[in-house]
This record gives structure tokens, C-alpha cells and sequence, in this order.
């Protein structure tokens, strides 16, 4: 019997086969959940879903409207909702002096609000209590130049995370976030090609290894499940490079 | 198949019926591991070790020979040890200025000397892919009453374990720790047995109950496996405890005195 027998999972940010929410969404199918899959491109999550007898939904985090017609749209097909992740992300980076209103907006948007308000659609849809997951980072947790704008608002929806938990667990809602490290997917691969950069990374992980995107998924697996006592907290799926540091760019050479 | 298939697992502290290292030793016995229970009381050991299929080993966490010949046997008898779990505590309560240095001395030994002894006795024992467990407790983080003995090391013992997880993790080794909140074992029986004691702690729980040893045992399962891939962590899973705090002195006697009146 799977994990997630029973259970109706919606997974935002599967739009690429090399994606958290892809490798999410292969594993939460194995373990028997039905899912929703959701990006802003839908032809990208209609290939994904297809494959795992899933429902494709677009969604864009910016729009409080289609994070609700997403949660909807799990309740119409499947009846219910019990698990919601949320890997929605952008690519941001600009150092203090550099900073300008766009991107720190850009940022606060897809990852603050759009956080939140995913925190709020999928909690008013778990009618039995569920499990809402979100992505925080290995940014948050040590301090990486030019991030301020990514790693300030993920931080800040970390806060969010905590405070929803607070206010959710009397419905029986557990909400935690996860904070990859630096980690191949479809949004690093770029990052990846640049041997300079996987070895001054490497040095900052303990493991000796990056974590992947199948390890990530673990994560976000256990938390969905009924095995995990544990609400308002960030897990670190950074192969304890958070014990260590983020490498600088001038170690990039 | 069993998530802990293959692993061999030593669970330290397993020598109280009902304890939390039991229930961590049965669910990792379900999940297909083979296991050594240890502790200090072996008849309570071999009754556990006979119904999971174990072995029983004795063991006291506050000498540092009997830890190291506890990994030594643990060792022989499963052929390696792939997972430890750390289950050994004492919920001394003692208000602070009254602490004596024998209580001291012994919290020292049991919490802190003693789960340091037995990493150095796992450590070179353990190879790639092994994992760790301490279990710590909230406590380490958030605050309970007249509980600063026990507090102090707990906490001092989550940080070694960060800094083990540094240290050997180029070697495969994981090594985590895990903080229930107040949780039903006979280590906590004889307060848990006062009327409107456990009630007093509820309202703490965001997620409306107080945690059982099972959830402990769930989670150990998932830190245990090839499926996790963290280290150096420190797991808060007591449903969100740490997001609220114990209840006060005042609040636990309150709801004793209205428990005993109803």
C-alpha cells in the first residue's frame, strides 16, 4: 500500500522533467496519490501529467484568481484535496548596490504573496486537514551574495509558513517548507555546466555530494504523508551545506 | 518491502517497557531492519528483542566501557551497524537554585558524556550510507520549568551533532537529531498520571494534540532511510510545539486543581 493511498495531491511548478515538482510528482504518483499538476506554460505540465495519469492546470502564483480556480480544480476532479506543494519559483539575483524595484517585487511577488495566498487557497480546500509544503532555501539559511532579493522574500514566507501553521493546525493542517540547496534542476542547469562552480560548492557540502531533485522529493513525500508529526518548520535538504557557507562568486574562476 | 530493508539498527535506550526507543525498535523491526536493543535492564531488553526478532545488548550510557563494549557486541551480533538511535534521557525536574551537583553530574554523564562516548564508539564502526539519530527534545529549543539540567544538555548534544554531521559527512555518515515535545513513556508517567497534567500542555500544540512515541518512531523511520538525505539537522516534530511554548508552572497547577475539583 502507497504512502499517499487515498490522498489528492496539487503540485505547483511542474512544468519541466527536470523539475522538483516533476520529480514530486513521479514519486507522490508511485505511492498511489492522484494528482494535480500546475505551471504558468500548461502545454509543458499537459506532457508531464500525461504520462502519470495526472490533471494539467495552468497557474500562475501572481494570480490570486488561478491559484484558486488550481485548488478548485483538485476538488472538482478528485472530490477532495489533501496535499499541496509548491515549487513556483523565479531566478533573481542582483547584488544590494545593483538592487532595483523590479526584481525585488518580481521576487516578493512570486515567492511572498504568491506563497501566502497558495497557503491560503489550498488551506480553504482541505475540508479533513492536509499537508501545504512550500520551498524555502539554502539562501535563507546562509547568506549568499546577491541574493537579497530571492532569500529575503523566501525568508519571509518562512515567517508566513510558521505563522500559517499556528493558525492552521486546528483544522488539522500541517504546513512546513523545504530548503533545497543549490540543486540540479531545470532552473541551476546553466550553474551546473560551470565545473568552476559545481567544485566551489561541492567544498561547502558535507555529504560530498549535491543533493537532487529525487532526494528533495523524499522530503516533500514524507511530509505529505500521515508520518510526520511536524508543522511550521523549514527542512534542510541541503546535505548540510548550511553548516557550512555559500562559495563567492570570486571562487568561481 | 520495508523501508529500513537490509539496515542494521542499534536503538540505545530500549530498556523500559513502553519506552520510546521500544516503540522506535518495533517500527523499525516492521520496516524489515534487524536490531539490537540496548539499555541498562537486559531482562526488560531480551522480552522486546524476542518479540521483534532482535538482540538484546547491555548497555549503560553513563560508562564509557560499557558503551564501547555496547557498539563492539552490536556490531558482532547484526555483522555492522548501519543506523543508531540515541533514546536515552532523564526528565529531571528541580528548580534551578536547588540543581545538586550529583544531579548535575549524572545529567552530564547520561545526556551529553554519554551520547558524545557513543558517537566516538559508532563513528569508525559506521561506513557509507549510515545514519545517526539522537533523540533530543524540544526543550532544547523552547522552555520548561525547573528542567535546566536536562534542557542544558540536550541542547548542548544537538549542537555536537551538527558539528559531527560537518566533520564526517565526507565519509557518508549522516547524523540528525529529533525533538518530541511532552510525550507519554514511563519517563514521564508519574507527572503524565496527575489528573489534568497532560491537558495542561494541549493548548501548546498547534496542531491540537500532544505527540505519541509512534510519531517519533514514524519520523526516525524516514531519517533512518536511503530516502533522506540530511544532515546535521535538528527535526521538530512535536506537531508544532515550538511555534507555542510549554505551559507555565502557574497553568500546569491550574489545571490540576480544576482536574482534581471536577
Amino acid at each position: 500500500m502507497g504512502r499517499l493511498e487515498g490522498k489528492v495531491a496539487i503540485i505547483l511548478g511542474a512544468s519541466d522533467e527536470r523539475s522538483m515538482g516533476a520529480a514530486t510528482a513521479r514519486r507522490f504518483a508511485q505511492e498511489g496519490a492522484r494528482l494535480v499538476l500546475a505551471a504558468r506554460r500548461k502545454e509543458a505540465v499537459d506532457a508531464i501529467a500525461g504520462s502519470l495519469g495526472a490533471l494539467a492546470v495552468r497557474c500562475d502564483i501572481t494570480s490570486e484568481a488561478e491559484i484558486a480556480a488550481l485548488a478548485k480544480a483538485a476538488v472538482d476532479r478528485y472530490g477532495r484535496l489533501d496535499a499541496a506543494v509548491n515549487y513556483a519559483g523565479i531566478s533573481v539575483s542582483e547584488s544590494i548596490l545593483d538592487s532595483t524595484p523590479e526584481a525585488l517585487k518580481a521576487s516578493c511577488d512570486v515567492h511572498f504573496v504568491g506563497t501566502v495566498l497558495f497557503m491560503k487557497h489550498m488551506a480553504l480546500a482541505m475540508k479533513d486537514g492536509g499537508s501545504i509544503i512550500t520551498t524555502s532555501s539554502l539562501t535563507v539559511l546562509a547568506q549568499a551574495p546577491g541574493y537579497a532579493a530571492y532569500a529575503g522574500a523566501k525568508g519571509g514566507a518562512d515567517v508566513a509558513v510558521r505563522i500559517a501553521a499556528n493558525e492552521l493546525g486546528e483544522r488539522n493542517i500541517r504546513v512546513n517548507s523545504i530548503a533545497p540547496g543549490f540543486t540540479k534542476s531545470a532552473m541551476t542547469e546553466d550553474h551546473f555546466a560551470v565545473e568552476a562552480v559545481t567544485r566551489a560548492f561541492l567544498k561547502e557540502i558535507p555529504l560530498g555530494r549535491f543533493a537532487t531533485v529525487d532526494d528533495v522529493a523524499e522530503v516533500a513525500l514524507w511530509l505529505a504523508s500521515d508520518e510526520a508529526f511536524v508543522t511550521g518548520q523549514r527542512i534542510d535538504v541541503t546535505a548540510g551545506q548550511s553548516l557550512r557557507r555559500v562559495p563567492l562568486a570570486s571562487e568561481f574562476a | 518491502m520495508g523501508r529500513l530493508e537490509g539496515k542494521r539498527a542499534l536503538i540505545v535506550g530500549a530498556a523500559g517497557r513502553g519506552n520510546m526507543g521500544q516503540a522506535i525498535a518495533r517500527r523499525f523491526a516492521l520496516e524489515g531492519a534487524s536490531i539490537a536493543v540496548a539499555g541498562r535492564h537486559l531482562d526488560v531488553l531480551e522480552e522486546v528483542a524476542a518479540e521483534i526478532g532482535g538482540v538484546a545488548i547491555h548497555g549503560d550510557m553513563t560508562e564509557q566501557a560499557s558503551i564501547a563494549a555496547m557498539a563492539a557486541e552490536a556490531e558482532a551480533a547484526l555483522g555492522g551497524i548501519d543506523v543508531a538511535v540515541n533514546a536515552t534521557g532523564w526528565g529531571l525536574l528541580k528548580p534551578f537554585l536547588e540543581t545538586t551537583q550529583e544531579e548535575l553530574d549524572r545529567m552530564y554523564a547520561l545526556q551529553l558524556r554519554g551520547p558524545f562516548q557513543l558517537f566516538q564508539a559508532l563513528i569508525p564502526r559506521m561506513g557509507e550510507g549510515a545514519a545517526i539519530i539522537q533523540i533530543s527534545s524540544a526543550t532544547a529549543t523552547i522552555l520548561f520549568h525547573d528542567h535546566y539540567a536536562y534542557m542544558a544538555t540536550k541542547a548542548g548534544t544537538d549542537h555536537l551533532v551538527r558539528a559531527l554531521a560537518n566533520e564526517f559527512g565526507e565519509r557518508g555518515i549522516r547524523i540528525n537529531s529529533i525533538s518530541p515535545g511532552v510525550t507519554e513513556t514511563p519517563m514521564t508517567a508519574e507527572a503524565a498520571s496527575v489528573p489534568g497534567m497532560m491537558e495542561a500542555f494541549v493548548s501548546g500544540y498547534p496542531l491540537g494534540r500532544i505527540g505519541t512515541k509512534e510519531d517519533i518512531a514514524a519520523a526516525c523511520v524516514f531519517v533512518a532511510s536511503d530516502e533522506c538525505f540530511m544532515t546535521g539537522q535538528n527535526l521538530q516534530v512535536n506537531g508544532g510545539l515550538t511555534l507555542r511554548r510549554n505551559p507555565n508552572k502557574q497553568e500546569i497547577e491550574a489545571a490540576v486543581i480544576r482536574a482534581a475539583a471536577a
